[in-house]
């Protein structure tokens, strides 16, 4: 016992110097959001705030226009998650259970546009875009971010499938279930927390996407979370930082929250998919 | 798995059902992916002036103006130099973490989530924060090395060139460890424990049995990260983006900066054009060499 205890903290020694690093932005983030503006800029900085000022947090929802931000980067993570899923769940079923002719091509191509990140291709996004009008309209960002989390999420769903037994289909099948039956009863509940995870992840890529985002939309009325803070530091003079640093907050910690949460299911969903 | 053969035992009878099951996907991508490839491959081989418009066929001559620009040598050594320093120094750092987050001892599951954190939140938001911290007068890093004695005089980490591309390295570095000790504690518990007990029973150190039973095993896996780590960090935008946008004097910029601004800043369709196919090209070649090894594992397994 005694030697765990001293082994532990041996190990947590060791961890120190990467752990304090990792949590110093956050404690940046969580210093700045609470100080009063005028002690923000002063020279020698303070960690700690001489009153907790939380003004800053519905000054920066309202003036740096947080809110719709917040609306916007859901629906259009909500909307690119179902369409993602529901595009990409036929397609991992084939790849899982299904012998055809170019099985193994279909696997190389969701390599490859897997590979692909969006910068590479952004002008020619843009231009596509462009040319079905749909330039600062947020269904434009929803189609992009379904076709850069399509190969990812079929890899993925493909990787679990195939670890869901064979026979119980085939027993239902003796038993008279037809194919729809025994997909809606037998297949998907039992692929059902294989779905949800890479729900999360499609999720959390559309939440923290900047690129498309930038390139794409034009009026701040459509920005997204991600796209609308940066847009608070970037070509201004006047940086407002507590009120930078609080919104920097309210779009990190939901994320951060269900990450830490769910991050025992996420990384070993994640090696199954990534190793295989 | 004998069934598979059999389409009828699928349930899903006809030949037609695995095509049809995968048909929205592939259109989805041609359509998004794929156009766009198609266009900038267009684009590149042709003229085209800032609005777009394409003309005649001219020669390559995007690519030769593109490859004897007077900063696209430089480019492409920070691109090189960005790549290899965040690449190496990610996994030199992730082994020894993951081979103490494999160990069991006291608060493991927290240190794994601490670990893990950096993961979560998106590069924006880091490399927001990071910049705030950096700030030469109010900024939490220079307060902190100041009130350790590290420091005397405020430095402007950011607006320095000397100090600005190492210090994102140094932030790429840490945003890509959770990624790539997840990958190897993947592949340290997939380890069988019972050769371990043997060498340590035969008299090997523990640096022996790290040496020549720990790594090789872990090779395939080794492998892996460092082809995936290499496409995301040489695609990585955001951080730089944020922090810098490549000043101070370019001394940050990288080819995916460079090539917004060709792109959206400059006008310079051509070029930019050709520079997406050539980084591409580039992309495609990682790729293939991942496949190939992940095949070799898939094989082996």
């Amino acid at each position: 016992m005694e030697n765990k205890l001293r082994k532990s903290l041996l190990l947590w020694l060791a961890l120190s110097p990467l752990i304090i690093i990792i949590l110093f932005p956050f404690a940046v983030m969580l210093s700045t959001a609470l100080k009063p503006p005028l002690e923000v800029l002063v020279y020698p900085p303070t960690w700690l705030p001489t009153e907790l000022h939380w003004q800053n947090f519905s000054a920066m929802w309202e003036a740096a226009r947080i809110g719709p931000a917040v609306f916007n980067s859901t629906w259009v993570s909500l909307a690119a998650t179902a369409i993602c899923l529901v595009v990409a769940i036929p397609a991992a079923y084939a790849a899982a259970r299904m012998e055809f002719r170019g099985l193994k091509l279909f696997r190389q191509f969701l390599l490859v546009t897997q590979m692909l990140s969006p910068i590479v291709l952004v002008l020619g996004i843009f231009r596509l875009m462009a040319k079905m009008g749909m330039v600062d309209k947020l269904p434009a960002l929803v189609l992009a971010y379904v076709a850069f989390n399509l190969a990812f999420s079929v890899w993925m769903l493909q990787a679990y499938f195939q670890t869901i037994p064979r026979e119980l289909e085939e027993a239902a099948k003796l038993d008279g279930a037809s194919a729809f039956q025994r997909l809606r009863l037998v297949f998907l509940p039992l692929a059902t927390p294989a779905i949800g995870i890479t729900a999360v992840f499609v999720f959390i890529y559309c939440w923290n996407e900047f690129v498309l985002a930038m390139t794409l939309l034009r009026s701040p009325e459509h920005n997204t979370l991600t796209f609308q803070v940066f847009s608070l530091v970037g070509g201004r003079y006047q940086i407002q930082w507590e009120q930078v640093m609080a919104a920097t907050l309210v779009a990190s910690l939901p994320v951060a929250v269900i990450f830490a949460v769910l991050q025992r299911y996420l990384v070993s969903g994640l090696t199954v998919g990534a190793v295989k | 798995m004998s069934g598979a053969a059999n389409p009828s035992a699928n349930g899903m009878g006809s030949k037609t059902a695995p095509y049809m099951l995968i048909l929205p996907a592939i259109l989805f991508a041609f359509w998004i992916i794929g156009y766009p490839i198609y266009d900038l491959a267009n684009m590149s081989v042709h003229s085209v002036n800032r609005f777009g418009v394409t003309t005649t066929f001219n020669d390559f001559n995007n690519y030769s103006r593109l490859f004897s620009h007077q900063l696209f040598v430089g480019m492409l050594v920070r691109t090189l130099i960005w790549t290899f320093g965040v690449v190496v120094g990610t996994i030199v750092l992730s082994v020894p973490v993951a081979l103490i987050l494999n160990e069991k001892f006291f608060g493991r599951q927290i240190a794994r989530i601490i670990i893990m954190l950096p993961w979560a939140v998106s590069l924006t938001m880091m490399a927001i924060v990071w910049r705030w911290s950096l700030n030469g007068q109010s900024g939490m890093v220079n307060a902190t090395l100041y009130q350790f004695g590290m420091l005397q005089s405020p430095i402007e980490w950011l607006a320095t060139a000397g100090t600005a591309f190492p210090i994102e390295i140094a932030v790429g570095i840490l945003v890509s460890i959770p990624f790539t000790v997840t990958v190897f504690l993947g592949g340290l518990s997939s380890l069988p424990s019972d050769i371990f007990e043997a060498a340590r029973i035969d008299g090997a150190s523990a640096w022996q049995r790290f040496r020549y039973l720990t790594m090789p095993l872990l090779k395939p896996f080794l492998n892996i990260v460092l082809v995936l780590n290499f496409i995301y960090v040489f695609n990585s935008f955001p951080l730089i983006w944020v922090m810098t946008q490549g000043d101070p004097a370019n001394s940050t910029d990288i080819l995916v900066t460079w090539l917004y601004k060709l792109a959206f800043r400059y006008g310079e369709l051509g070029m930019a054009s050709a520079l997406s196919v050539v980084m591409f090209l580039i992309l495609l070649a990682l790729t293939i060499t991942y496949a190939m090894l992940a095949m070799r594992n898939e094989r082996r397994n």
